[in-house]
């Protein structure tokens, strides 16, 4: 008897670590097809992507991967800001000593502080070319519309982020740049003032505006951008995935043969020839419905139609592993070689000559120093409002999901205006801006 | 045997129900506190104080300021003028963006985007949209000039001392 109880034990005891694993990964690596899409949505985090994925999403030329990346920034941003905030104090008396702190006293504070700085510069570029990336595909066309402008918000904000972030280590660089940026909000008709005054919490860059900084940059920014950033990746589910180029073949020939289960939605519908469309409907009218029908596009699972989907595991798992894995080697590697700046402490009888604002700010400094009210409110709201609009102005539904597509031949000569124009402007306001503004030659 | 059931409700078309009338109230208390919470959030965040410098301050005595000076007060944001019996003071903070526009030869001249200014302060070039105020200045009663920042004169209003 006691011997069996012993026995008992001992068995229990030596399966212990087993045991305790598999309660929490309930499938073992899988090896079947089954066990592919059962380790997908078996895992907190990986039930989040699809069990099976298009291989149009897969590839790297399309993509570029920089949605991930854009992510992957923030995750470290997170991460190091965190790390930052035990040494920190947003006070005017102490948050310069604290930068000192960092590179003088604190174990690898130079590191963080470096990592913090151009992780941050790397986002705000990256989310950009992210845009520039789903603008070139034609990827904002109906049903995406939505998540487009949830994009732009997306970078109103890491923008934003940016610019409270600037001003924390209270030296020269910080307080020019936020007295410069603040002053360009002062200018908007009707509340300008009071946008101002509410931002800064006086009526001149203080330890007020350093609190209020403070704290939308460590809590209110980033949890509307944790927010913002959720519904956007929801939403790619829900819009049916990455945008694709619409497959001929993936149309049934013969509609009316009944062996064909097809579940899609208007979308691809419209998109195909109205041949096509008509041939659909007869089919759509006795359409099976499953829990998928509730989300719009087109499916994988489409009967005797060619299949381009591929399982997330191990596919896209180790697809996102790869661009996380680069991004964080591309951020270690900036940051060992090149510190973060770190200029003189405040001093607010003498304005650096020039006084910049941060690269990306740059060519909005440009347009400023010819007019304040213009270049700083009028043409930037604009341009906001016109990039919130774009999937409601351009309803064409040609030329989705390919780089450089003929058919957006004007919708892309645009855009790319509108972005050479920019770079431009940062290029001037960075190196052919000298003293005073004066335009000076940068060799 | 079973009874059907009674609608909860009878159809009664247009007329005003408990129900509707009770969806209508709540509705508006629902909307209406909503448009309060952020109000009174907008309310919060507007402080009441500042913690900065005041507005009106003391430069000490007009002999303190030979005549000819142009004595720029980079902490208080205003520069001292004085021309023979007259006194004024002019802001230095910069009509564009707020930075502080330094004492030049002919006048004033801005570092953060090349605006420049003429001795009284009228824009000569750049992106300044106006010209620099001048502020009131009086004597207090112990002989010391005072400014006052939260009073824009019209330019070239001097005070004799």
């Amino acid at each position: 008897m006691s011997n069996q109880t012993t026995s008992r034990s001992w068995k229990s005891l030596l399966d212990l670590p087993e045991n305790v694993w598999r309660s929490i990964f309930r499938n073992p690596l899988p090896s079947s097809d089954l066990g592919r899409a059962s380790t997908s949505f078996t895992n907190f985090f990986l039930h989040l992507h699809p069990v099976k994925v298009h291989r149009n999403s897969l590839r790297a030329t399309y993509t570029l991967g920089l949605g991930l990346i854009s992510f992957f920034l923030f995750f470290i941003l997170v991460v190091t800001g965190i790390l930052l905030m035990f040494y920190y104090v947003p006070s005017t008396t102490q948050a310069y000593d604290r930068m000192l702190d960092l590179r003088g006293t604190v174990a690898f504070g130079i590191f963080l502080r470096n990592m913090h700085r151009w992780s941050a510069h790397g986002m705000v570029a990256v989310v950009f070319l992210h845009m520039c990336r789903v603008f070139l595909t034609g990827s904002y066309k109906p049903p995406r519309e939505f998540n487009w402008v949830i994009g732009v918000l997306l970078l109103l904000v890491t923008l934003f982020m940016s610019f409270t972030g600037y001003l924390l280590p209270w030296d020269q660089l910080a307080f020019w740049a936020i007295t410069v940026g603040s002053s360009i909000a002062g200018y908007a008709p009707l509340v300008g003032k009071q946008v101002k005054f509410i931002l800064l919490g006086d009526t001149t860059v203080g330890q007020e505006a350093l609190l209020r900084f403070y704290v939308l940059h460590v809590a209110v920014l980033p949890v509307v951008l944790s927010l913002l950033a959720a519904i956007h990746f929801w939403r790619i589910r829900k819009d049916g995935g990455l945008s694709r180029p619409v497959e001929e073949d993936a149309l049934p020939a013969d509609a009316s043969s009944p062996s064909v289960e097809i579940v899609q939605g208007p979308a691809v519908v419209m998109a195909s020839s109205p041949a096509a469309a008509a041939a659909a409907a007869p089919v759509l009218q006795k359409r099976h419905y499953g829990i998928q029908g509730l989300v719009r596009g087109p499916f994988t699972k489409i009967g005797n139609v060619p299949d381009r989907s591929v399982f997330a595991w191990p596919n896209l798992f180790m697809a996102e592993l790869v661009v996380f894995l680069i991004t964080v080697a591309g951020v270690l590697l900036v940051s060992l070689l090149f510190n973060a700046p770190l200029e003189q402490p405040v001093n607010i009888m003498h304005p650096p000559n020039p006084a910049k604002a941060p690269w990306y700010f740059l060519g909005l400094q440009e347009q400023v120093s010819y007019s304040a009210f213009w270049g700083g409110v009028g043409i930037p709201t604009i341009e906001v409002l016109l990039l919130l609009l774009v999937p409601y102005i351009d309803r064409k539904v040609a030329g989705v999901g390919r780089w450089f597509a003929r058919e957006r031949l004007l919708a892309n000569f645009l855009f790319l205006t509108f972005v050479i124009v920019n770079i431009v402007l940062i290029i001037v306001g960075t190196f052919f801006r000298g003293p005073n503004w004066e335009f000076v030659s940068p060799w | 045997m079973k009874t059907p059931v009674k609608p909860a409700i009878e159809e009664t078309g247009d007329a005003v129900t408990r129900r509707k009338a009770l969806s209508w109230l709540s509705g508006f208390g629902l909307f209406g506190s909503l448009i309060i919470t952020v109000f009174s959030n907008l309310i919060f965040i507007k402080p009441r104080a500042t913690y900065g410098q005041p507005n009106r301050f003391s430069i000490g005595k007009p002999e303190d300021f030979p005549s000819g000076a142009r004595v720029s007060l980079d902490a208080r944001r205003v520069c001292i003028v004085r021309d023979g019996d007259k006194v004024a003071a002019i802001s230095t903070t910069c009509t564009h963006l707020g930075c502080i526009v330094s004492v030049s030869e002919t006048g004033f001249a801005c570092p953060c985007h090349g605006s420049h200014y003429d001795q009284d302060g009228n824009v000569t070039g750049g992106p300044a949209p106006r010209a620099l105020p001048w502020f009131q200045v009086s004597l207090a009663p112990n002989g010391e000039i005072e400014v006052d920042k939260d009073t824009e004169i019209e330019a070239g209003n001097y005070l004799r001392v």
